[in-house]
């Protein structure tokens, strides 16, 4: 009986379990937090680091790449687009469900993964 | 169907948006006071169509778009659909891989499971144990990362195998990981199991005796708690769990009796996180060598697959009870069909033998005591309302005529 | 007199705005500790301002079916009875501003004003959830009154009995010795029954967590205050940021009235200075207790057993203290 509530009493006194990326409470406007970061002015928490085989987004080596076209084939939803000029794909972020079926597929390990995983942007580009 | 009036009564609606619902279904609610008199509900607030989308994508797409499905069983659909995949073309996953995949199903058993205890908490209005047991949770999200590569969809099966191995230096993270639940169970359950507020909220709420839980077809966790013995990972024994001898929990097996209650489901779900450990645990500790997939390219496992003809079934006992896919293959690319059958949709129906005579102060803990998952039950939508609507018995006799027609065809 | 009397109507406005921000401040700091206690962060302190101004800023929408100019009115009427109350209760360890036009009797019934006009508002907004909250918040309010009746008439009494001539429900009276002095051991253990009866019913009064029942988001979306946007909500919001105050100014005065100037030796502007601060903390304490902790610590009660916990337990405990603050009484004039 009332082990939840000698728990949250113990919690009271220590450290939020909450990483605290970037900052700790919203800034008033963030172009001036990114100003003062990029002056050396504030310090950016780092967000929990990601592991080894993390599936980020893609890196494409467009001089590897032969134009197979079987990235295009298992992609479930058609991040990858091939174009008949370039015989290259473009991909499109967006749309990628980093499942990495098309990393496996590869046969001259042009498409990898990286550890970037922020990738929410205003623009569609 | 509409509800029975009563003088002075009046109707609530609980959704299709509601604090209490964190997916869309529309709870009609006849109320006298406090108490509930009447329940129906309206389900297809989310249809999205992705059972049509199948049948334009190779079953190596279909995959993803499966896992897609939901958000916190995510492979479940997967394992249920390679599976239906693999009883067509007669293919077997090579041991190691079954292991791998058992050791993913229970991760996410025991995410799953604590991301709803700390919903039902919420439900009840005790926020603070919500943040606790998703503080809690965490461990087992980023294990799930460190295996697979992210915290949610784990993209861990293929068809005939698995894509990620779990090599021998990422063995400790996981025992670690199965530690940390161990030494938190005994916690969890004194929290949900003796504290006296919430106690007092869900003893004796919500019953669902045995036999309504037999004639409304209840699946999983829900089933189990109201004395039903079904699991489908003992009842199949599927990729590894013959060798782990899995029992289904039945509360009896903690409190010696059962009630059927909201309790009773909060029980059977912290047990069976605490089984999944075990199962984890010697999963990893037993694992075989060999290889992970039956046929490791992706482009060979798509040409393998291509003209395959037959219809399998692919069975999975997920956190909210038994995902069953139906597949068709017809020698083309994509398949044929796909019918996904989610354990929300059976244990939807228990909600009108569990609410009646409730209060509505109940009717949040008791909506999401069965963990409903909308997003993927919804798998029809009526565009237009006049569609006939076929009750069971109907359905049945439209059945027999079938078969009837058969056999008749059979005769010839 | 007269002299006396514009001072007095002077002093309201500051009191006012002095009060509104003591609530709102408590209100942050009421979050940010419910936080930690979750292993979360929580707002900054100045959240609170901040909704104010947002809510401020947002349009009032009124609901079809609701009865606008009742629906538009009860916002007002919550907030200028919390202002009302703030001048009937002891601040600071000052007398209340209106004092000897009213006393502890006419704050017991005040009390229900701003949840009452929560109520009609409730029923106003013709919204089925809110007509359930203020079923609700009606209920809650009838169960909690008792125990609060008894607690204060438990008081009236032991200061009646020991100080005979005092006009017994008054603040100065009960605030002049505090009532610990008054009683022997079966006394105390009374007076601590009381209090704690006291603190308890100051979080129903507060709608927090377990009695909650009535706002519910999980259940009714928020019940009384569903329907309720931009200027009206800002409006009650602020009301109940007030109702902290005069809750914490009420159970200190009636049992923790002590000064800390006398101990520390302290007179003239420091020693005030230092009795507002203890008054400061004092509320504190106060509001840690009754409102925070046992917000986060507990789930939501059922009404019906909203109704049980009052009207059964917190009702026989408070009869309890008061049988033995009656005993004390007896014993002592013996």
């Amino acid at each position: 009986m009332f082990t939840m509530q000698k728990e949250l009493f113990r919690q009271l006194f220590k450290r939020a379990f909450t990483n605290q990326f970037p900052v700790k409470h919203a800034p008033k406007s963030v172009a001036k937090l990114l100003e003062d970061v990029g002056k050396g002015k504030k310090k950016i928490n780092p967000p929990v680091p990601v592991p080894d085989d993390f599936r980020g987004k893609l890196a494409y080596d467009k001089d590897k790449c032969i134009g197979c076209q079987m990235c295009t084939r298992v992609c479930p939803s058609k991040a990858l687009v091939f174009d008949t000029k370039t015989r290259k794909v473009k991909y499109y972020l967006s749309r990628c469900t980093f499942c990495g079926e098309c990393v496996s597929i590869c046969p001259v390990k042009c498409l990898s993964f990286t550890k970037e995983f922020l990738l929410a942007d205003y623009r569609k580009d | 169907m509409t509800l029975e009036k009563k003088e002075n009564s009046y109707s609530i609606c609980v959704g299709p948006v509601h604090p209490a619902l964190k997916e869309p279904v529309k709870l009609n609610m006849e109320i006298d006071g406090e108490k509930v008199i009447g329940v129906d509900f309206e389900l297809s607030q989310v249809h999205r169509g992705i059972e049509w989308a199948a049948t334009r994508r190779n079953p190596l797409q279909v995959l993803f778009l499966a896992e897609r499905i939901c958000g916190i069983c995510n492979m479940c659909h997967m394992l249920s659909f390679s599976r239906a995949i693999e009883t067509i073309g007669d293919i077997h996953a090579p041991p190691r891989a079954e292991y791998i995949r058992v050791i993913g199903a229970e991760l996410e058993r025991i995410h799953s499971h604590i991301l709803w205890a700390g919903v039902a908490a919420h439900e009840l209005g005790f926020d603070s144990l919500m943040h606790y047991t998703w503080k809690l949770r965490e461990n087992v999200l980023d294990t799930i990362e460190y295996i697979t590569g992210n915290r949610i969809t784990k993209g861990l099966i293929t068809i005939g195998g698995v894509r990620h191995d779990i090599p021998e230096k990422k063995i400790p993270r996981i025992l670690e990981s199965v530690n940390f639940y161990y030494s938190h169970f005994d916690k969890m359950a004194k929290v949900f199991l003796n504290d006296p507020v919430i106690k007092s909220r869900t003893r004796d709420v919500g019953i669902l005796s045995r036999r309504d839980a037999l004639t409304t077809c209840a699946v999983g966790p829900t089933a189990r708690a109201s004395g039903v013995k079904k699991d489908v990972r003992k009842d199949e024994a599927y990729a590894a769990y013959q060798d782990f001898d899995v029992e289904p929990i039945l509360p009896d097996a903690y409190t010696g009796e059962i009630h059927g209650d909201v309790y009773d489901r909060v029980l059977v779900r912290l047990l069976e996180v605490k089984q999944s450990a075990e199962i984890i645990e010697k999963a990893v500790k037993s694992m075989p060598k060999g290889p992970i997939a039956w046929e490791e390219k992706p482009a060979v496992i798509l040409a393998k697959l291509k003209p395959l003809v037959g219809e399998g079934i692919g069975r999975h006992e997920a956190p909210r009870g038994e995902v069953i896919h139906y597949v068709k293959l017809v020698g083309e690319e994509s398949p044929y069909s796909w019918k996904v059958r989610a354990p929300t949709y059976n244990n939807m129906m228990p909600w009108v033998p569990m609410l009646m005579g409730e209060q509505i102060a109940d009717i949040p803990i008791i909506a999401a005591s069965i963990d409903p998952c909308m997003s993927c039950t919804n798998r029809a939508v009526s565009a237009d309302k006049t569609t006939t609507m076929y009750t069971m018995d109907q359905l049945r006799r439209l059945s027999f005529l079938k078969t009837r027609e058969l056999k008749r065809g059979l005769g010839k | 007199m007269i002299d006396l009397l514009v001072a007095r109507i002077l002093m309201i406005v500051p009191v006012t705005v002095l009060g509104i921000f003591i609530g709102l401040l408590y209100k942050g700091i009421d979050r940010r500790l419910a936080a930690r206690m979750q292993a979360r962060i929580g707002p900054p302190l100045v959240q609170p301002f901040r909704d104010v101004k947002k809510l401020m800023l947002k349009e009032n929408i009124v609901p079809r079916d609701a009865v606008a100019w009742v629906f538009n009115l009860m916002p007002f009427v919550a907030l200028a009875s919390s202002i009302v109350l703030l001048m009937y209760v002891p601040l600071f360890g000052y007398p209340p501003l209106l004092e000897g036009h009213g006393d502890l009797m006419l704050v017991l019934y005040m009390l229900m004003f701003p949840s009452l006009a929560l109520v009609i508002g409730g029923f106003a907004s013709s919204s089925p959830y809110a007509t359930v909250g203020a079923q609700r918040e009606m209920i809650t309010m009838v169960s909690y009154e008792f125990p609060l009746a008894i607690t204060i008439v438990a008081l009236a009494w032991l200061v009646s009995a020991t100080a005979p001539g005092a006009a017994a429900f008054s603040f100065s009276a009960i605030t002049a010795i505090p009532v610990w002095h008054l009683v022997g051991v079966l006394g105390s253990i009374g007076l601590a029954l009381l209090f704690a009866v006291i603190i308890f019913v100051t979080t129903g009064e507060m709608g927090e967590v377990p009695f909650d029942s009535a706002e519910a988001e999980t259940e009714i979306a928020g019940g009384l205050l569903s329907e309720y946007s931009g200027r009206n909500l800002a409006l009650f919001y602020l009301a109940s940021a007030i109702k902290i105050l005069v809750l914490g100014s009420v159970v200190i005065a009636l049992f923790i009235p002590f000064g800390i100037s006398g101990y520390a030796g302290l007179s003239g502007i420091a020693g005030e200075a230092a009795d507002i601060g203890f008054f400061l903390v004092k509320l504190f304490i106060v509001m840690f207790i009754s409102s925070t902790f046992i917000r986060v610590a507990a789930a939501r009660f059922r009404i019906t057993q909203v109704v049980k916990i009052y009207w059964g337990y917190t009702t026989m405990i408070a009869l309890l203290g008061l049988v033995l603050i009656g005993l004390d009484i007896f014993m002592g004039v013996i």
